[in-house]
């Protein structure tokens, strides 16, 4: 598939959104759908429904099977050993949740500390903040520099000897840095440390591969990978999953129930405890297939080539102060607009069709920093075009206007 | 009126010179809120006298320009008015701005109307109304002596 007319494979191009052609440019947010994964949800739900992995009808197996080869496809994808370190998750909260919960019970003690970044998504803190509350383990951060990037050498000075984990974005969902997550895993390593990659923002743009990463945990959230709401994946090294425990109790992740003693299922049963996301699994199996078929490697060239275009285009609008240069930059051109607050902007930009998200963007750690209560955030995905960026211009030069701004 | 209009207005008339900002001198009640979505702060300082007039009132704060608007607008009408006729201002904006099509309240006068009507705009934008109504429900607060901070979002 060519990424060239790639917006025609999206229903919603076709759509007037308040009498404008959309603009959309809130990928990081969340990505807009293709049409074979929307048609999936429709078909599995019209014509192949039943739930997976209980019953031994016709149906259930074939629904189980559809949604057990998502689990191979998601592996491929990724590069991972085993189709049993892939786990679905409700999100990539919800990955991040399991594995700072199931680390805090076995493996965290009193005192242990954990370093994260001020880039962090509230998604990689606050779980970490629960053991803080409940077992006393310190957070360290590593800080943000002028670019917007964190440096490996700044990392390797917050390690302590009692650091036991490092979790951290591959890619900020504010300054776009990309960060150094294969250096930083094997510093960690070598001083026996767990690493996990908030991976958001990384699996919808860059090539993964857990094999050569060698991370211990990587989270990835299918809704900003052009896949339904509602699901996320948590990968995880083998040796981890089987030694953790689980996360949550129910149906579907037991071997044995009796009045006095429960075994858990192996994996990667133990951690899907109840009626997963079943379509939402199914589909995304789809929308992995979308970013094979267009080829990552296109994927990130495309999307290297629109950040350089959309930053300079910004950077010669006086008035638009640009957040983070940093030296490997994603898809992410968050912005201020001198006494314009962000949502004013965002407001105004909607009008002209162009959809950008505004506040904090979940990282409040990261603003407060910055020393700015929110920022103005365009994203981009595979269907955007350099056209897309010079609407953005122009709509912020409309905006610059009525605040009379030069 | 289309948003446009709105930003032009408001901005002009209030964002650039917001009205009463500041620390009333010798306030007798004050009260702070605010809006999580877009990080707006206000504190509202009032001076009731004895007969329950309000013989000043001012706001501080940041945030986006619909709110700072608002608030601008707000203490310029309820200057003078008693704390019945306020509350009942306050209960009248906030109908207008969530469902009704115009304001009711005969203790406002037509320019006064007109200057509210500015911010109906905002309706168009369900995410922005809690930036135009935070001050007024401070001030209820205010008035109310809730030492809670108001928060749109709950
Ligand atoms: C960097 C980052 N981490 C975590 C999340 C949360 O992901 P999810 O919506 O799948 O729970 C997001 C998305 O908002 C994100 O951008």
């Amino acid at each position: 598939m060519k990424i060239e007319n790639i917006k025609t494979e999206f229903p919603i191009f076709d759509e007037k959104i308040q009498n404008n052609d959309l603009v959309y440019l809130d990928s990081a947010n969340s990505s807009q759908k293709p049409k074979v994964v929307a048609d999936k949800i429709n078909e599995f739900y019209t014509k192949q429904f039943s739930n997976v992995g209980r019953s031994v009808h016709y149906l259930a197996v074939a629904a189980t099977n559809l949604y057990e080869n998502t689990r191979s496809s998601v592996q491929k994808y990724i590069n991972a050993k085993d189709k049993n370190e892939i786990v679905f998750t409700k999100g990539a909260t919800e990955a991040l949740n399991l594995v700072a919960n199931t680390l805090g019970q076995k493996y965290l003690n009193e005192g242990d500390e954990i370093l994260i970044t001020e880039l962090e998504h509230h998604s990689n803190y606050v779980p970490w903040h629960f053991l803080r509350k409940s077992k006393n383990i310190k957070i360290n951060f590593a800080e943000v520099n002028d670019n917007g990037d964190i440096s490996i050498e700044d990392i390797e000075k917050k390690i302590t000897s009692k650091t036991k984990v490092i979790a951290i974005t591959h890619l900020s969902n504010v300054t776009g840095a990309i960060l150094p997550v294969k250096e930083i895993t094997d510093l960690a390593h070598s001083k026996g440390i767990i690493v996990v990659i908030d991976g958001c923002q990384g699996a919808p743009h860059l090539k993964l591969d857990m094999q050569d990463l060698d991370c211990d945990f990587y989270a990835i959230s299918c809704h900003k990978m052009y896949g339904p709401t509602g699901l996320g994946v948590l990968y995880g090294k083998k040796k981890w999953l089987e030694e953790l425990p689980p996360y949550q109790g129910g149906g579907g992740m037991i071997r044995e129930v009796k009045k006095d003693k429960i075994s858990y299922g192996d994996l990667p049963n133990k951690y899907e405890a109840g009626t997963m996301a079943t379509a939402q699994v199914i589909a995304f199996d789809q929308s992995i297939k979308f970013m094979e078929s267009i080829g990552i490697e296109n994927i990130m060239k495309h999307e290297a080539d629109l950040v350089e275009y959309g930053q300079e285009l910004l950077q010669k609008n006086n008035s638009v102060k640009l957040i983070g240069s940093p030296k490997n930059k994603g898809g992410v051109l968050s912005f201020t607009l001198e006494g314009v607050h962000p949502h004013d902007i965002a407001t105004i930009l909607d009008e002209d069709g162009v959809a950008i998200r505004a506040g904090h963007h979940c990282c409040q750690i990261l603003h407060d920093k910055l020393n700015i209560p929110a920022s103005a955030r365009a994203s981009v995905g595979i269907y955007n075009t350099k056209d897309d960026l010079d609407k953005l211009n122009d709509s912020i030069n409309n905006c610059k206007k009525i605040f009379n701004l030069k | 009126m289309n948003l446009k209009e709105l930003y032009q207005e408001i901005i002009l008339e209030h964002g650039k010179n917001p009205r009463n900002l500041g620390k009333v001198h010798e306030f007798n009640k004050d009260a702070k809120g605010h809006n999580p979505l877009c990080g707006d702060n206000v504190h509202v300082y009032l001076k009731l006298n004895g007969q329950k007039i309000v013989e000043d009132i001012s706001f501080e704060g940041s945030g986006c320009a619909i709110s700072m608007a608002s608030a601008s607008i707000m203490t310029d009408l309820i200057k003078g008015k008693n704390e019945h006729e306020a509350k009942e201002i306050v209960e009248d904006f906030l109908g207008m701005i969530k469902e009704n099509p115009d304001l009711k309240s005969e203790y406002l006068k037509d320019d006064e109307k007109t200057k509210l009507m500015c911010l109906s705009g905002v309706k168009q934008y369900p995410m922005r109304v809690k930036c135009a109504t935070l001050s007024w429900h401070t001030l209820t607060s205010a008035m109310d002596n809730s030492k809670e901070i108001t928060n749109t979002e709950s």
